[in-house]
């Protein structure tokens, strides 16, 4: 499979304020995205994230390093022909409707009049905009912009779809969509490039993921190796005993009525703890493993650097 | 599986940097378009009227509003505007509306006092137009009252272009009144005065020059022209009487003295310092003997 | 074709910018009130209003196109409407290209709608439409191409008041070529004055297009300047739109 996107030792300092300061923000980046699969980039905030994608775009010169898109290196404007991009806020032409702005769109890939029809028709179902579709995108909340923003990305069909955090600002149902969206992507083949804060989420849909901090990427992998399969406590949540029954098998974390969590470190005590509840006529409530999440490895990699 | 349509290694550095290069080139080819396009331009000749639109503006006092109170600016302008265009010979017809330029240039800027003088100067040496130049220095005059060089230049023309004396003497009587008037101006009025014929008067204000006349210099100056005043009535009276002789006897008399005893003549007068008048007999002319400036 | 699309566009979008119809409102006005001047001349009536009414397409034209030029680029920028746009496989220079046309576009519909309330106003008065007229409108409009590329070059870097300040100094320069001509008449032959020539021959000569003087007064144009003055306008423009291109493809958007 080749790589959708290449990136080596990209590098960029930024000279800004009347007595030009240089900040070095990428020190020499390095990563790769295979063709198909879904890509998550992580990181602070100031550490790189949209510094990176907008080199990747054209939009920021780099002062080293190289750039390529399936093959094609990323400052010819062709090399963007497959990939679709969904900035972070949406920021659209606001006296032109939904429909239009997808029709300009449409032209700017070169698509022709039915073809650019057809496509458009579909995109707006796709995005529940159909009926807002003729008003001007300045009457759109930002909900209906982040929709629209999403069609705009996917008018050419593109092979490559770059997201800079797609789910903030959205409530849970919102990034339910999105998150059913990406997934969709992955089942059509498309390569998913994106950035995002809500680790759960990418814990959820990413195959592989890069840390970057300070301008460097600190920790790449896929998701599988980052996170090892290790139980790191489990969550026991039982009723109609009280804590002290537990002592010395697990820690109590809260009380809320008759109801009590626990926190039991050893996988034996956890058999125990049942054995017990099952003994003492108490109600088993609930009882979840708790493994390492990418959050655990995000903030211990973050502190460590 | 793709393969794909160009070589991994990028080449991005060099394909840029040829694009940045065509571009300086084109930026200079069009360059060097437009510089040649305008050196040809300039060599088609246009019927120009370079600024003569501003004849067509009523005046001066629409101006001044439209100025925004840049007045005196742009009255600078304007007036750097007049020089170059009055200094340009091609232009045939540049003088006709020489008072009505710097008009508009006093009425912006009533005290920018160049262009009071030299817009007098164009008409008198340049345009030829006496007329203009009175209507400039009489705007300087009025606009200005504390200066006594316009109604000078005025009376200046008058004497010596115009020739018009009591005009001149007019013009000298203005300057005479304005406070730091140089002390000759008095002369040059007494003597338009005499130019003009009235010589009674002439010799009263000569002789009062001469009496306030702070220094021997001064003194002197006014004796010569009280000698010469005197000596014109002399001889005005002197040829007068020769030629009613001519008329009763049928020639001129042979000296001044028979004017006296035929009774044309009530005495023979002597010139200021005492001395005899020469006369001549075959033209009946009479004359000083020394010259009155050189006594 | 990519251009067009954004000329498409920026057309859209200038001219539901109020200035537009603002200055369109003033010079209607100034063009009817030269029918109130003509009363006050002595003379020639039709002389005031055709130079009051030509007055007040140039200039109101230029306003035009520099208050809505220099704002144009600047907004994509300000507003980041520019990074989605510039996402997709564009080449910036068609982005200039594109902004320059649809600015061109609006101003083309501009002057016609006020060319046509002025020669109303002049066919009111003389019962003839003259070609001369025209011809002065035409290059009128070809001046006001230049300085929309003038404007649009500024706006690519600097934020609409300084690309107002600089496109009007721009067209004050270009209207004072004269007067540098005739400071290199005055200097003595030597290095000076050759630097001052080159400098003569680069900074832009406006009065290359202005033909008003000659089509009021109806004195002859010679035909040989008709061609030079269009292909000067046209070189000069290109090279504005070039330097717009150079200095917007080495931007950073952050």
């Amino acid at each position: 499979m080749a790589d959708a996107i290449r990136i080596e030792n990209l590098r960029k300092t930024f000279r800004l304020g009347f007595i030009p300061k240089p900040r070095e923000i990428l020190k020499g980046i390095t990563f790769n995205v295979r063709e198909g699969e879904t890509f998550g980039y992580l990181g602070p905030n100031g550490a790189g994230k949209t510094t990176t994608i907008k080199c990747l775009l054209g939009l920021i010169h780099p002062d080293a390093g190289t750039i390529s898109i399936f093959g094609r290196p990323h400052s010819s404007p062709r090399s963007r022909e497959p990939l679709g991009f969904l900035p972070e806020n949406p920021y659209f032409y606001d006296y032109l409707t939904a429909r239009e702005f997808l029709a300009f769109t449409a032209e700017l890939f070169g698509l022709g009049r039915g073809e650019r029809d057809k496509r458009i028709a579909r995109l707006l179902k796709l995005v529940g905009l159909e009926r807002a579709a003729d008003l001007p995108l300045r009457k759109y909340s930002r909900g209906m912009l982040q929709r629209a923003g999403l069609a705009q990305a996917l008018i050419n069909d593109p092979k490559l779809v770059v997201l800079d955090e797609p789910l903030g600002g959205m409530d849970p149902l919102g990034r339910k969509e999105i998150r059913d969206i990406i997934v969709r992507f992955k089942d059509e083949g498309k390569t998913v490039f994106f950035t995002s804060h809500i680790l759960q989420d990418i814990e959820m849909i990413c195959d592989r993921v890069a840390i970057i901090v300070g301008g460097r990427i600190v920790k790449e992998g896929g998701l599988r190796d980052l996170i090892s399969e290790k139980v790191l406590f489990t969550e026991v949540t039982v009723s109609g005993l009280p804590p002290q029954t537990f002592e010395g098998l697990g820690e109590s974390v809260s009380t809320r009525g008759d109801r009590v969590l626990l926190k039991v470190y050893d996988e034996a005590c956890v058999d125990e703890v049942v054995a017990l509840v099952h003994d003492r006529k108490g109600r088993l409530i609930a009882l979840s493993p708790r493994t390492e999440t990418l959050e655990d490895i995000f903030v211990d990699t973050v502190t460590r650097t | 599986m793709k393969t794909p349509l160009f070589s991994t290694r990028p080449e991005s550095p060099r394909a840029k940097g040829s694009a940045t290069v065509l571009l300086v080139v084109f930026l200079l080819a069009a360059a060097a378009g437009f510089a040649a396009l305008k050196a040809a331009t300039d060599k088609v000749v246009r019927a120009k009227l370079p600024g003569a639109s501003i004849i067509y503006i009523p005046s001066g006092k629409f101006l001044r509003y439209a100025t925004f109170g840049y007045r005196a600016l742009a009255a600078d302008l304007i007036y750097l505007w007049a020089i170059q265009y009055y200094s340009t010979p091609t232009i045939d017809d540049r003088f006709d509306h020489l008072d009505h330029v710097f008009a508009i240039i006093n009425e912006l800027d009533p005290r920018y006092q160049d262009p009071y003088e030299v817009g007098a100067l164009i008409a008198v040496q340049e345009a030829r137009d006496v007329r203009a130049a009175f209507a400039i220095l009489d705007r300087g005059a009025a606009n200005n009252p504390d200066q006594w060089v316009y109604p000078f230049n005025a009376g200046h023309v008058a004497l010596m272009t115009l020739k018009d004396y009591p005009v001149a003497e007019k013009y000298f009587e203005q300057t005479m009144k304005i406070p730091g008037a140089p002390e000759f101006v008095e002369r040059l009025r007494a003597n338009a005065i005499f130019r003009k014929g009235d010589l009674k008067t002439s010799w009263e204000t000569w002789l009062d020059i001469f009496q306030r006349a702070p220094d021997e210099r001064t003194k002197r100056i006014a004796s010569n022209h009280l000698y010469n005043v005197k000596a014109t009535i002399d001889a005005v009276a002197l040829e007068d009487a020769a030629a009613k002789y001519r008329e009763r006897f049928g020639r001129l008399p042979a000296d001044l003295g028979t004017l006296v005893r035929t009774g044309f003549l009530r005495e023979v007068p002597k010139d200021l310092d005492g001395k005899d008048y020469l006369y001549d007999p075959a033209t009946g002319k009479v004359r000083t003997a020394i010259s009155p400036w050189r006594r | 074709m990519k251009i067009g699309a954004i000329a498409g566009i920026t057309f859209k979008e200038a001219k539901r910018d109020r200035i537009l119809y603002l200055l369109f409102f003033f010079a209607a006005l100034g063009i009817a009130a030269s029918r109130v001047l003509a009363i006050l001349t002595v003379g020639d009536r039709v002389k005031i209003i055709k130079d009051v009414g030509l007055a007040s397409i140039a200039v109101f034209g230029v306003l035009m196109a520099i208050l809505i030029g220099t704002g144009l680029v600047y907004k994509e920028i300000d507003k980041k409407t520019i990074f989605t746009l510039l996402a997709k496989p564009l080449h910036r220079a068609e982005f200039i290209l594109g902004k320059f046309l649809g600015l061109v576009l609006t101003l083309f519909v501009m002057t016609s709608a006020m060319t046509l309330i002025f020669l109303a106003i002049v066919y009111a008065h003389t019962l003839k439409i003259e070609a001369g007229l025209l011809i002065a409108i035409a290059y009128i409009f070809l001046e006001l191409v230049l300085i929309t590329a003038v404007a649009i070059f500024f706006s690519s870097f600097s934020t609409p008041i300084l690309s107002s300040l600089f496109a009007l100094a721009f067209y004050l320069i270009g209207h004072l070529s004269w007067g540098l001509e005739l400071i290199i008449k005055k200097m003595p032959p030597g290095t000076g004055r050759t630097l001052v020539r080159a400098l003569y021959l680069v900074l832009p000569d406006l009065e290359n297009f202005n033909f008003k003087t000659e089509v009021v007064h109806a004195l002859p144009i010679p035909p040989g300047i008709y061609l030079s003055s269009f292909l000067y306008g046209v070189c000069y423009t290109a090279f504005i739109l070039g330097l717009a291109v150079l200095v917007f493809r080495r931007r950073d958007f952050i």
